[in-house]
C-alpha cells in the first residue's frame, strides 16, 4: 500500500518557490530539444537570464525527463530518473528546478507528485539511486521560466525593465498541454482558462490575442505516427489564432515551437496558409529587456519572425 | 436570486440549414446547475429547447455539453462556476459530434467505437450454467473499479483534439474501456482485444491530458498510457510506429540520456522506409537549412547506431541512468 510521507497541510503540487527572492540561484534543466533542435532557445534563455539578474545552474548531468513517451514503456523508469536529476539538484544545494519546456514540466512535476506521495515509490527510487551513491529526499520543486517571472520577478518589475516595448503586437499565446494539464499536477493556475502568458505579453507592451486554440495540443507527440493528423492540429489551432487577429505566436514549449513553425506549411491545404512566425517564450521576452535581436537565434525559425518585426518597426 | 442569460444553441436538423442563438433569460439562484437552469427554461420559457437528461446526478451521462467553451456535465456544473459578468451563461452541444437538435446530438460514432470493443466480458470458460463463480481477487479488481466508472458521457470523446482532425482515432473513452477488460483477469480475448484497439489508432493519442477531464474521475489518459504498456509488455503488434517510437525514445535515453531526436526519427519511421523517410525529409531540409540541425548532428544520428553506436555524446555519468533502466529490466 503506498502511504503519503508528507503532513496533509502541505500542498503536493507545489509550486512556491522555496528559496528566499534575494538568491535567485536556481537550478535550471534545458531539457533535450533546448539543447539539440531548438538551441536558440537555450541561449535566449541564458542572455534572459543575464539581464534578469538571476543565476541559472544548468543541472549538466540531468537526464532527460521521460518526455511522456517513456511511460509508454515503464511505469516506473521516468519517475526514477527524474529523482536522479532532483538528487543532483540537491546535491548542489538547489531546490528549484527551472524548466523551458512545457513536456519536461509537467512530467517532472508527476514524477515528483508521485514520489512525495508515497513512501514506496521513494523508497524504490532511493534503492536504485544508492547504487550510485546519489539520495533524494523529496525538497525539490520544479517550476517553469514562466511562472518563475510572475513569481519571483513580478510583471511589475517585468514591466518596468522593458527598453524595447513591443507596440502592440498581436501575439496569440499557445501554452501547451503539459503546463496546465493535468491540474492535480501543475495546479500553477486554471487549466481551463490559464493567463500567465497574457499577462506576460501585455507586461513587454504586446497584446494577447485570445483564441480557444491555446489551451490545446499541438500534435507533437503524434508527429511520426501520423503526420498529417499532427499538422491538421497545428493548422486547426493556428487558423484560429489567425483569424483572430495574431501576427505572431509565442509558446512556453519547444515541442510546440518545432511543431507550430514546422507545420504551418504542411496544414495550409487543409486549413489555409496561416505562416504565423512562433517565438520561444524567452526570445520574446529577453528581445523586450533588450537584448540584441541578432542573438535570440530568430533567424533558425523555419517561419522567420523578423518580418513581422520590421514591418511593426521593432527591427530595422 | 439572480438574473441568467442562457445563450443557447438552436438547431434542428429537420427543418433548419445553419443554426441560431436564443437568449433566454431566467430568475434562479446562481448556484442552480446548468441542466437545471435549462430545464426551467424550458419548462417556463421555450418547451422546445432540447437536451438529453435523465438522472441529474452524473450518473446517467446524457447531459454532456459544451458551457462557456468548456465541456462537460450540465448537471455537475453550477451556474456561478461558468457565468460570465453579465451572467451570460452559453451552451452549445458537445464537439466532434454531428448536432441533431439543440444540445441532442448524433451519438453513433462513439457507440460504434465501443461496439468494435465487444465490451462484454469473453471469459476463459464455457460455463454456461454459471455453475461456478469467476472470481478476482482484491488486487485484481482495483485496477478496473475507476474504469467501471465510466458512464460512457462522451465529454472526453469531444474534447479529444485528435478524434476533432481525425474521426477514425478510437478516442479516450473506447480505450479506457478496452483497458476494463484488458486488465480483467476472467477475460480470454487480452490478446486480441490490445490487437484491435492498436488498429483503431491507440497510439495516436496525441498525450495531451484533455481528457484529464473526466467527470468521473477514469483518467482516460492514464489508462491509454496502461494500454500501451500492456501492448509492449505483450509484445502485441509492436512493428508499428507508435511502439517503435516509444521504445527508441527509451533507448536513446538508456544510451545517452537524452532523446536522441535523429535516431528517434529513423527508429519510428523505420530506417528503410524509404517512402517514409522521404516524406519527412522535406521538413529535415528545412530545418538543416535554418541551422536548427547541422548536417553532421544528421548524419552521426542516421549512422551510429547501425554500428552500435550512441548517435550523441553521452551525458555525464551516463552509467547511473543505465543502472536505472536495468534495476527497473525496461526491455530495451
Amino acid at each position: 500500500m503506498s502511504t503519503t510521507i508528507l503532513p496533509e497541510d502541505r500542498p503536493l503540487a507545489s509550486h512556491k518557490s522555496t528559496r528566499s527572492r534575494e538568491t535567485k540561484r536556481y537550478g535550471f534543466f534545458p531539457g533535450c530539444v533546448a539543447k539539440e533542435s531548438c538551441k536558440e532557445l537555450f541561449n535566449s534563455t541564458m542572455l534572459l537570464a543575464d539581464k534578469l539578474g538571476i543565476e541559472l545552474i544548468e543541472l549538466t548531468a540531468a537526464s532527460c525527463c521521460g518526455a511522456s513517451v517513456v511511460n509508454d514503456v515503464n511505469r516506473d523508469v521516468a519517475r526514477v530518473l527524474n529523482a536522479r536529476t532532483y538528487a543532483q539538484a540537491e546535491a548542489l544545494g538547489l531546490d528549484d528546478v527551472i524548466t523551458i519546456c512545457s513536456t519536461c514540466t509537467g512530467h517532472m512535476r508527476a514524477a515528483n507528485k508521485e514520489l512525495l506521495e508515497s513512501e514506496e515509490r521513494m523508497d524504490q527510487a532511493n534503492a536504485i539511486l544508492g547504487k550510485f551513491g546519489a539520495k533524494y529526499h523529496g525538497e525539490v520543486v520544479v517550476r517553469h521560466l514562466l511562472w518563475m517571472l510572475i513569481d519571483d520577478i513580478g510583471l511589475d518589475n517585468l514591466r518596468s525593465m522593458v527598453v524595447r516595448p513591443l507596440n502592440g503586437l498581436k501575439v496569440a499565446p499557445f501554452y501547451g498541454c503539459h503546463i496546465i494539464r493535468p491540474e492535480s499536477v501543475n495546479g500553477w493556475e486554471s487549466a481551463r482558462n490559464p493567463h500567465s502568458l497574457e499577462d506576460v505579453i501585455e507586461a513587454i507592451g504586446g497584446e494577447a490575442v485570445d483564441y480557444a486554440g491555446k489551451t490545446r495540443c499541438c500534435g507533437f507527440h503524434i508527429q511520426l505516427e501520423k503526420d498529417n493528423v499532427a499538422s491538421s492540429m497545428v493548422g486547426q489551432n493556428m487558423r484560429m489564432a489567425k483569424d483572430s487577429g495574431a501576427e505572431a505566436v509565442i509558446t512556453p514549449c519547444p515541442l510546440c515551437h518545432l511543431a507550430l513553425d514546422g507545420y504551418q506549411q504542411d496544414a495550409a491545404a487543409r486549413w489555409g496558409r496561416t505562416d504565423l512566425p512562433t517565438f520561444h517564450l524567452p526570445q520574446l521576452v529577453a528581445f523586450a529587456l533588450g537584448v540584441p535581436p541578432e542573438k535570440l537565434g530568430l533567424n533558425k525559425h523555419l517561419i522567420d519572425p523578423r518580418a513581422i518585426m520590421v514591418e511593426r518597426e521593432l527591427i530595422s | 436570486m439572480a438574473q441568467i442569460k442562457l445563450d443557447i444553441f438552436r438547431f434542428d436538423e429537420a427543418t433548419d440549414t445553419v443554426p441560431h442563438r436564443d437568449i433566454v433569460e431566467v430568475d434562479i439562484p446562481e448556484t442552480t446547475t446548468v441542466l437545471d437552469a435549462l430545464e426551467y427554461a424550458k419548462a417556463e420559457v421555450d418547451g422546445s429547447i432540447s437536451f438529453r437528461r435523465s438522472c441529474r446526478s452524473a450518473i446517467c451521462g446524457s447531459c454532456s455539453m459544451n458551457i462557456n467553451g468548456v465541456t462537460g456535465l450540465a448537471c455537475k456544473t453550477p451556474c456561478n462556476t461558468v457565468m460570465d459578468d453579465e451572467g451570460v451563461v452559453k451552451v452549445d452541444p458537445m464537439p466532434n459530434f454531428q448536432p441533431m437538435k439543440d444540445m441532442v446530438v448524433h451519438m453513433d460514432p462513439f457507440w460504434d467505437k465501443y461496439a468494435r470493443l465487444k465490451p462484454y466480458l469473453q471469459a476463459k470458460d464455457k460455463d454456461s450454467d454459471h455453475a461456478t463463480e469467476r472470481r478476482v481477487s482484491p488486487e485484481d479488481m482495483k485496477k478496473l473499479v475507476d474504469v467501471a466508472n465510466c458512464i460512457m458521457c462522451a465529454t472526453c470523446y469531444a474534447l479529444c483534439p485528435v478524434v476533432s482532425v481525425d474521426p477514425a482515432f478510437a478516442g479516450p473513452a473506447a480505450i479506457a474501456y478496452a483497458y476494463r477488460f484488458i486488465e480483467d483477469v476472467r477475460d480470454a480475448k487480452r490478446t486480441e482485444r490490445i490487437a484491435q484497439i492498436s488498429e483503431d489508432y491507440l497510439w495516436l493519442c496525441a498525450h495531451c491530458y484533455a481528457c484529464s477531464y473526466c467527470p468521473k474521475h477514469v483518467d482516460p489518459n492514464d489508462r491509454i498510457i496502461d494500454v500501451k504498456r500492456a501492448a509492449i509488455n505483450d509484445k502485441v503488434m509492436l512493428d508499428e510506429r507508435g511502439p517503435r517510437h516509444a521504445l527508441v525514445v527509451a533507448k536513446t535515453i538508456k544510451q545517452t540520456g537524452m532523446l536522441a531526436e535523429t535516431e528517434v526519427i529513423l527508429g519510428t519511421v523505420g530506417r528503410f522506409n524509404v517512402r517514409g523517410l522521404l516524406k519527412v525529409t522535406p521538413l529535415a531540409l528545412r530545418m538543416v537549412a535554418r541551422g536548427k540541425l547541422t548536417p553532421v548532428e544528421m548524419a552521426v544520428g542516421g549512422t551510429a547506431p547501425m554500428l552500435g553506436l550512441a548517435s550523441m555524446k553521452p551525458i555525464p555519468k551516463v552509467n547511473e541512468v543505465r543502472t536505472i533502466f536495468e534495476s527497473l529490466e525496461v526491455p530495451v
